[in-house]
């Protein structure tokens, strides 16, 4: 049996018109759904597989959908989310430009289960080329019968609509998302209520990620027991690992739920470019907590990295090599924040940029002893305490940083300033 | 002053306005129609957007002012977007924004005089396996080295 | 109900409560700068962090609903550290210019600092530049550097007045809050932002730089410039002991009143109130008469006046024009004195003309108790002036505060042919000469009673001001006037105060009984 879910066709040309994709199992799963089964089954059957988000915070598919009321007047949404914002992660992007198809016969099957007949794919603004992809498909989709009305001879109608943002990571948020959806600057909703139940238009909402609902078809057809067995009993199926920095092959690897960090950086990707060695490993997405060439003997699966005190996010791997200045990577990650920081609350407002500013005087060659501290105290007062989790996306790689790094970062502040 | 949108803008606009459950939710999309014909959107197209979603222009411009994809000036011909995060800067990109730069004659945020182009830095770009890389227009550009960037410079009329 | 611990204080509240709404009905102060009772929470300052057993991160006050056996810390260390994070970020890019800074001395960021730890700025960084004066309104101007982005005024025009004069532009730490294009806040509750505005990044034209706001002495009153009844505080100055001031008044603000106004009071109702100061009569004035009158003097004058017609079976020679400026007791004294007593039926009314109602608050009469005199029973038709001025031989005039809205015209003429014409007013006229005898009154914000608004509410009131010179209430004339007359001296003799008169109108017209 294959050992990949998402990318097994990947090398047939093609691959992305619907013909080709029919002629490899595409839409069998929806074709089974449609004749044979009952949203419940399917969600018993989503939960059984325990497929967690792959958007970065690893929360159950399964268990979210069940979350949606079921006996409502309203309309329902789903929300793809497909903003891929996270530094280091680009994986989606493969998804919906090689196999876009497998997104939407995910979306078709989410869509009955949960009673849905609107689905939104919001797409980041720059991955222009990727929507007209996408919307290209979903009109083969549409040909052939799988959208609009009457799908398949069945009663069930489904609308799928490519939204694109517009350039602010922010948006990767799930109430962020739904407030740009809905034409608005993307600030967080305070939760709750969460969008299960007030989302889009203010209706139940399903928000998931590109590669979360792309595994859907497979658990489907395979049955929860053949995805679990593909990954962990806890946390199924394959992640799809983008692999960006100082690899010889930087690319995606799709491999199995907790396969080893160094077995994917040194085997898949080929190990360090040009001889170089490495200092350090952002495992999860640039909000991950930073690894040390040290702590890289692990295995990629959420609960073994939260043991770690770091994330497995969006699984984006970004290898840093010795030559690299960890004041410059630190740079790096409070500019970003910074500038992606949507301005609303409080700590992330003000934090994120005294921070920056902060970095930037020690980059300067003005830094003071205790600069490191304030950035400590700064980011612990985002820690747990903003309005979303762009706060802690902010503050655990600086404090990783910092912490891991303290003795080099010092030497970089002038001796008696 | 801008021509004013064209119908066939309009009439995409109001189709697009039509997937959403209230109209000023096509607001986005339309903004990205409106730069695409216009180039930029300035104060004249946030008045004609507002005007044509049924909402207030201080609503268009919180939004254009939101998202860095929404140009409030006039950009060059090729807008050049170069990714300064950490994938691409890992593997040289501020040293082929210095190399931009000298090639183009301008600085970071400028256009150059014949209006050709716009260079600009931008946080991650979502395609780090190609670092370091960056856009023009909406043409990704990756694993980028000097050479690459001349070729691409001089490919553009 | 929900039992719930706040500090180890034990609370019965309604379920579904905030925490901080819980907190501040047991008189426990929650900090916040973005909550507004008036708005949905939005939860973006982060001032209201609060501890809740079992909970692993710090919640919100604002927007958590207590749940029954929540146990709820505000002042556990966690809790002061994220506080004082909140405030070391505002205050970083904050100008922290309080020396002159209209809102010091109310000022949220002020008050929290005093109590958070008055802690030594660690930021040494360069502040963002924004724009210091940024015209919004015609009284409103906007400091973006003292702005923390709390988006109180960017709601209250999206969901009081609905007219989405003001944004937030751009983001993260350069997100700020405009108007668009040069188009201000251009609607009748402007006056409300500065009031609203946690911190001084709003203020108001028309205090700015006027007085320190912790000399202003701040009392309850209504505001009678229409007939809403909108509750204000009156603030005033009291000067100092070097030099006095030129005026009492600096400024009215919103009293919250549910039943009424809800948070808000209108522009009218706030800046028009240069009346209470500008052009007073102060002192009692009589025609011919050498040196000053006393009160006592006067009322004896003029019960003499009455009584000589009244006992001379001439009390219809006797005319009275009204305005509804004055109070349901003065109604209730004036019914009983000139109808039921001396038996006089001319009496009519000379109110300013109804303008247009804003649909919100301001309605449109422009006078504060037509409905309580009306409740009374006093007919408001338009007088047939010729007719009304047909055989009067004494005139009384209850001239309006607001004298330029008051149509004088029929009077002017009328006036020549009265042998004794008396005017109580409360402001310096051109017309006051044409009287024999002029009276100087309190205004509403300057006694005590009652009004009747637009819908029947009625609503009590104290003074707000000392009554300036001789000026009197006019409830408190009546009384003495009444004694004097001596036609049912017993019934009056029972009034000493104001609430005398006010608990025997509730005693005769049960629609006085309920008061809001």
């Amino acid at each position: 049996m294959a050992d990949k879910i998402l990318t097994e066709h990947f090398g047939l040309e093609n691959l992305f018109k619907i013909g080709v994709y029919m002629k490899n199992k595409g839409y069998e799963a929806v074709k089974k759904v449609l004749s044979e089964k009952k949203p419940d089954e399917i969600l018993a059957e989503v939960k059984a597989a325990n497929l967690r988000g792959r958007g970065g915070a690893g929360f159950p598919a399964g268990v979210k959908w069940g979350f949606v009321p079921k006996d409502i007047e309203k309309s329902k949404y789903l929300c793809v989310n497909a903003d891929e914002g996270e530094p280091g992660t680009f994986k989606d992007r493969y998804i919906m430009t090689h196999n876009p198809h497998l997104l939407i016969e995910g979306i078709i099957i989410t869509s009955f289960c949960v009673g849905i007949h609107t689905a939104f794919i919001y797409i980041r603004g720059e991955y222009e080329a990727v929507a007209l992809r996408l919307e290209q498909a979903i009109s083969e989709a549409y040909d052939k019968g799988f959208l609009g009305k009457d799908i398949l001879g069945t009663r069930f109608k489904l609308d799928v609509y490519v939204h694109r943002g517009a350039g602010a990571y922010i948006c990767g948020e799930e109430t962020a998302l739904l407030e740009s959806l809905e034409g608005k600057r993307g600030n967080p909703r305070l939760k709750p209520p969460f969008p299960a139940s007030i989302g889009l238009f203010g209706c139940p909402t399903v928000i998931n990620n590109v590669e979360t609902i792309s595994n859907i078809p497979s658990i489907v057809l395979n049955g929860a027991t053949w995805f679990c067995q593909m990954g962990l009993p806890k946390d199924g199926g394959t992640r799809i690992f983008g692999v960006s920095g100082l690899v010889k092959k930087p690319g995606i690897y799709e491999l199995p739920v907790g396969t080893n960090l160094k077995e994917i950086i040194v085997q898949h990707a080929g190990g360090m470019k040009d001889g170089k060695k490495m200092k350090a490993v952002i495992p999860g997405g640039m909000s991950a907590p930073i690894l040390t060439e040290e702590e890289i003997d692990i295995n990629m699966d959420f609960d073994s990295l939260v043991e770690a005190k770091s994330m497995l996010g969006s699984a984006a791997i970004i290898v840093i090599d010795e030559e690299t200045s960890m004041l410059d990577v630190l740079m790096r990650v409070t500019k970003f924040y910074s500038h992606e920081s949507c301005g609303q609350c409080t700590p992330c407002r003000i934090g994120n940029s005294w921070i920056n500013k902060i970095v930037k005087r020690i980059s300067d060659g003005n830094g003071k002893r205790g600069d490191l501290d304030k950035i400590i105290q700064l980011a612990n007062n985002m820690l747990g305490k903003t309005l979303c989790p762009l706060g802690d996306a902010a503050a655990m790689p600086v404090m990783s940083i910092i912490q891991k790094f303290r003795e080099e970062l010092e030497s970089y502040i002038p001796l008696g300033n | 002053m801008n021509p004013e949108l064209t119908d066939q803008t309009k009439k995409k606009i109001e189709e697009i306005a039509s997937h959403y459950a209230t109209k000023d939710a096509a607001l986005l999309p339309v903004l990205h129609l409106v730069q695409r014909e216009k180039g930029f959107i300035s104060q004249q197209e946030e008045k004609e957007v507002a005007d044509l979603l049924n909402i207030k222009p201080i609503k268009v411009k919180e939004v254009v002012t939101f998202y860095t994809m929404f140009n409030q000036e006039q950009v060059g011909k090729y807008h050049i977007q170069v990714c300064s995060n950490l994938s691409c800067s890992l593997l040289g990109a501020d040293s082929l924004i210095e190399h931009l730069k000298s090639k183009l004659g301008i600085g970071v945020g400028e256009t150059t005089s014949d209006k050709k182009f716009t260079l600009k830095t931008v946080e991650c770009l979502g395609a780090c396996e190609q670092a370091p890389c960056m856009m023009v227009n909406f043409d990704y550009f990756g694993n980028l080295d000097r050479e690459k960037i001349d070729n691409i410079l001089d490919s553009l009329e | 109900m929900a039992k719930i611990y706040i500090d180890e204080r034990e609370l019965e509240v309604a379920e579904g409560t905030t925490i901080l709404k819980a907190a501040e009905s047991a008189g426990l102060q929650i900090p916040h700068l973005c909550y507004h009772k008036a708005f949905i929470p939005e939860g973006s300052c982060r001032m209201c962090l609060v501890e809740i057993e079992g909970l692993p991160k710090l919640e919100l006050a604002c927007s958590t609903q207590v749940r029954d056996g929540m146990k709820i810390t505000t002042t556990s260390e966690s809790v002061v550290e994220a506080r004082k994070g909140v405030l070391e970020c505002l205050l970083a890019e904050h100008p922290i210019d309080c020396p002159i800074c209209d809102k010091a001395g109310e000022c949220k960021l002020q008050d929290y600092y005093d109590e958070y730890g008055l802690f030594d700025s660690e930021f040494d960084e360069n502040k963002e530049k924004r724009q210091k004066r940024i015209e919004i309104g015609k009284n409103l101007l906007h400091d973006q550097e003292r702005c923390v982005l709390c988006r109180r005024c960017v709601r209250f025009l999206g969901e009081v007045t609905k007219t989405h004069e003001l944004g937030v532009f751009q983001r993260g730490v350069r997100a700020e809050v405009s108007i668009y294009d040069g188009i201000l806040v251009d609607n009748n509750y402007s006056g409300n932002l500065a009031e609203i505005c946690p911190v001084g990044a709003i203020t108001d034209k028309d205090f700015r730089f006027k007085a320190r706001t912790w000399f202003l002495q701040s009392r309850e009153s209504i505001c009678p410039l229409c007939s809403r009844g909108c509750n204000i505080y009156v603030e005033s100055h009291q000067g100092f002991s070097r030099f006095s001031l030129p005026k009492r008044v600096y400024r009215i603000r919103t009293r919250e009143n549910q039943m009424i106004n809800g948070f808000w009071i209108c522009d009218k109702g706030r800046y028009d109130y240069a009346y209470l100061d500008q052009e007073r009569l102060d002192e009692i004035r009589m025609r011919n008469s050498q040196g000053s009158v006393t009160w006592p003097e006067i009322t004896s004058h003029i019960a003499g006046e009455i009584g000589r017609l009244y006992h001379m079976k001439r009390a219809a020679h006797i005319g009275l024009i009204l305005q509804t400026w004055l109070t349901n007791e003065e109604f209730f004294l004036l019914d009983k004195i000139f109808r039921n007593d001396v038996n006089i039926d001319k009496i009519s009314f000379l109110d300013p003309a109804e303008e247009a109602s804003d649909d919100f608050l301001l309605t449109s009469e422009r006078t504060p108790n037509k409905r309580g005199a009306k409740e009374l029973g006093f007919d408001l038709q338009p007088a047939d002036w010729k007719k009304f001025f047909e055989d009067v031989d004494l005139l009384f005039v209850f001239a309006s505060p607001i004298q330029d809205g008051l149509d004088v015209g029929p009077l002017k003429e009328a006036l020549e042919k009265i042998d004794t014409k008396i005017l109580f007013a409360t402001h310096n006229h051109e017309i006051n000469s044409s009287f024999d005898i002029v009276l100087p009154m309190s205004l509403i914000a300057e006694k005590g009673g009652s009004l009747t608004n637009i819908v029947g509410s009625v609503q009590n009131f104290s003074p707000a001001l000392d009554a300036p010179g001789e000026c009197r209430p006019a409830w408190q004339f009546f009384i003495e006037l009444a004694k004097k007359l001596a036609i049912n001296f017993d019934f009056y003799n029972q009034f000493s105060s104001m609430d005398d008169v006010r608990e025997m109108m509730k005693k005769e017209n049960p629609f006085f009984r309920e008061v809001h």
